[in-house]
């Protein structure tokens, strides 16, 4: 099974600075990234944005979920097979457009 | 040697030729849009993750053709600008000689994986002539650069290295050196990428650390030394047994053993692993 993490942004408003689900995940699954950029100053923390973005090495312990203040972290189970097949339709039509 | 070398080298290591350390000032970036606050892709973050998500997906999916097509083409990108190589302490405080000027800066990819607070953070190293202008873009340098002299940098690379952080050189814009990282495993995206996906962002070092077998003890300081999972104690004999194929030579057990039982080779050196960068 491989894990679909969702993340509630309207929930989950100041990632970098509450870093919770960053710190506890054994798998160091998430990513949180700048979604701005700017010129002579640094990106506000509310700027950033998490990602389940290893999702492929998540275990499913729930860890994010529990310590998730926000209550913003969903996490589902799809068989790896159904997942492959999705995958493979999206590559196939792409190389289709080329 | 390297195809880095071959090209950037003029004979020797291509990280060690002063060249590569002493290109023009880069282009100053343009006004509008950008000053405004540009998009950044926040999934693209930490060094040399643009196709990580995509990498994912072939992954998931089996097919090792679309991996592979993937990573052909994101390297011959990476090849051109951004990409990093693996050296031993020594090379890089011989480096530390060359460049400048030299500033402390935060790991921006412990920074977006773990959410390391930037005081906590200081262990990359940003250099050359880039970093007087870092006031610009400080999100690049997210809590703040402090410039070093040469003798502060050695100082507190010999600390890193005995932390157990690996070494490397960085490129922006191929082949100007602008960056040194002190990196591990996985807080590393380029050492994570390299290991779970094989993804050649990162290359391997130009040695490879041997074991003598004769000469080890069995005592274990190397252990949890290795960030490139190559290596570990074989119970039935007691000594340490490196992988040679997964070394990527940063020399970080060689420093741990009291018994002087493992050595650094030149991976030329070895017909079976000249090739495998």
């Amino acid at each position: 099974m491989i894990a679909q993490i969702n993340i509630d942004y309207a929930l989950c408003r100041d990632p970098l600075n509450c870093r919770k689900c960053l710190s506890v995940c054994p798998s160091v699954v998430f990513v949180c990234g700048p979604t701005k950029v700017w010129k002579g100053q640094e990106s506000d923390s509310r700027e950033y944005k998490i990602f389940g973005r290893y999702y492929d090495k998540c275990s499913g312990c729930g860890d994010c979920v529990k310590v998730c203040p926000a209550n913003a972290v969903q996490l589902n189970f799809v068989p790896r097979e159904q997942l492959a097949r999705k995958f493979r339709e999206e590559r196939a039509a792409q190389l289709k457009e080329r | 040697m390297c195809w880095v070398c071959e090209k950037y080298g003029k004979g020797g290591k291509w990280y060690l030729n002063p060249e590569n350390f002493a290109r023009r000032l880069y282009k100053i970036r343009k006004e509008g849009k950008e000053a405004a606050g540009a998009d950044a892709d926040p999934q693209a973050a930490g060094m040399g993750a643009g196709v990580v998500a995509e990498l994912v997906k072939a992954r998931i999916s089996g097919d090792r053709e679309w991996e592979n097509e993937i990573k052909r083409e994101a390297l011959e990108q990476a090849y051109q600008t951004h990409f990093g190589q693996v050296v031993t302490l020594d090379e890089y405080l011989q480096i530390l000689d060359t460049a400048y000027p030299l500033a402390k800066m935060t790991c921006g990819c412990r920074r977006v994986q773990r959410g390391m607070p930037d005081e906590e953070n200081f262990t990359c190293m940003g250099i050359g002539p880039g970093m007087y202008k870092w006031e610009r873009w400080p999100e690049t340098y997210r809590g703040g650069v402090e410039f070093v002299t040469p003798a502060e940098a050695k100082e507190w690379a010999m600390m890193n290295h005995k932390e157990g952080r690996v070494q490397t050189v960085d490129v922006f814009g191929t082949p100007y050196i602008g960056g040194l990282c002190q990196c591990e495993y996985p807080g590393c995206v380029a050492v994570r990428n390299r290991i779970d996906y094989d993804f050649k962002f990162l290359l391997k070092g130009h040695f490879v650390a041997k074991v003598d077998r004769e000469k080890c003890t069995g005592c274990k300081s190397c252990l949890g030394r290795c960030q490139f999972k190559a290596l570990n104690l074989e119970v039935y004999t007691s000594k340490a047994y490196i992988d040679l194929d997964q070394c990527f030579g940063c020399g970080l057990c060689v420093t741990a053993c009291p018994s002087g039982a493992i050595q650094l080779l030149d991976r030329q050196s070895m017909p079976g692993l000249a090739e495998n960068w």
